[in-house]
């Protein structure tokens, strides 16, 4: 592993590590804000329109998003071993266990990118085909939160998959000076997995024992 | 951390997957929803405690992480405590016809 100097505001590397730590839980508290008012947002749309919003989440794939948990859960495990194998001082593991995580990651997106694809044939896309005449206008309102809420967690996952990339080439070249960043982005990569999580019960499972 | 650790979470959190949507189809009425959200959150925590290290964390670490989701329940309850008491009519919105 490269020498790493603390900065000399550290006395010893544990408060360095806590210190950091800190930070990093400082934005994801941020992130459940964020996350959490999509959240609340839903459970205000559920208890309102009860019914006419189960009958439109209907039309979701869940056979593709209980797939994509799947993915997601898996990638986790896969970052959970890059950061202990990282911390045990190896090169080679956490780099493999990265490249895994990112592969994970990107076949997320690709099957959510095929659920798109899928809405957009079946005229669910708000503002682009939305089709009034087949769905209500609760319908309407379930999906522009749908695409609202995945496509943020989207973007996040994204943003992941380059950390997590960008990190394992610093680690193959022996390039990281940081001795924290692994752990900090998989703290990042575990949070928008509990994002989702939690998205996807109130998205899929909604109406299907009716 | 260790491996047998970590794959045991994977094990659990997939058999909470396959659980959650076989529960999904089961008419349960209202329950449905919490039953859902309430495997959702035992998913969640087995994330946070495990991977996320929270179970070998300082307090001072423990509590910004809840600080989170406390102020989030906070968010909730309070908009829940108005919009979902309200009784007048909500505006028609349906513009099929």
């Amino acid at each position: 592993m490269a020498e790493t100097i603390l900065g000399i505001q550290y006395a010893t590397r544990e408060q360095h590590r806590e210190a950091v730590t800190l930070g990093m839980w400082a934005f994801l508290a941020t992130e459940v804000l964020f996350f959490g008012s999509l959240i609340a947002a839903y459970l205000n749309y559920r208890i309102w329109f009860g019914n006419e919003l189960i009958a439109a989440a209907r039309h979701t794939k869940i056979v593709l998003g209980t797939a994509n948990t799947a993915i997601l859960l898996t990638s986790s495990a896969c970052m959970a071993m890059a950061v202990m194998t990282r911390e045990a001082g190896g090169r080679r593991a956490p780099v493999l266990w990265l490249l895994a995580t990112a592969a994970l990651g990107l076949a997320f997106v690709v099957v959510k990118g095929t659920e798109y694809f899928l809405e957009y044939q079946e005229h669910l896309v708000p503002a682009l085909n939305f089709d009034l005449s087949h769905y209500s206008g609760t319908g309407e309102i379930f999906f522009v939160w749908y695409f609202c809420a995945t496509g943020l967690h989207a973007l996040h996952l994204l943003i992941g998959i380059g950390m997590v990339l960008w990190l394992a080439m610093r680690i193959g070249s022996d390039r990281l000076e940081s001795p924290s960043a692994t752990r900090l982005i998989g703290l990042y990569w575990h949070f928008v997995d509990v994002v989702w999580i939690f998205l996807f019960p109130l998205i899929y499972l909604a109406g299907r024992n009716g | 951390m260790t491996a047998r650790i970590i794959w045991t979470c994977w094990l659990a959190l997939i058999l909470l997957l396959s659980a959650t949507t076989a529960i999904a189809f089961v008419p349960l009425g209202s329950l449905n929803l919490p039953v859902a959200l309430a495997i959702g959150t035992s998913k969640a925590l087995i994330v946070l405690i495990f991977f996320m290290e929270l179970k070998a964390s300082s307090g001072l670490i423990r509590a910004a992480a809840g600080a989170g989701f406390f102020w989030l329940l906070i968010m909730v309850a309070l908009t829940g405590s108005d919009y979902w008491h309200r009784t007048d009519q909500r505006t028609q919105i349906d513009t099929t016809s």
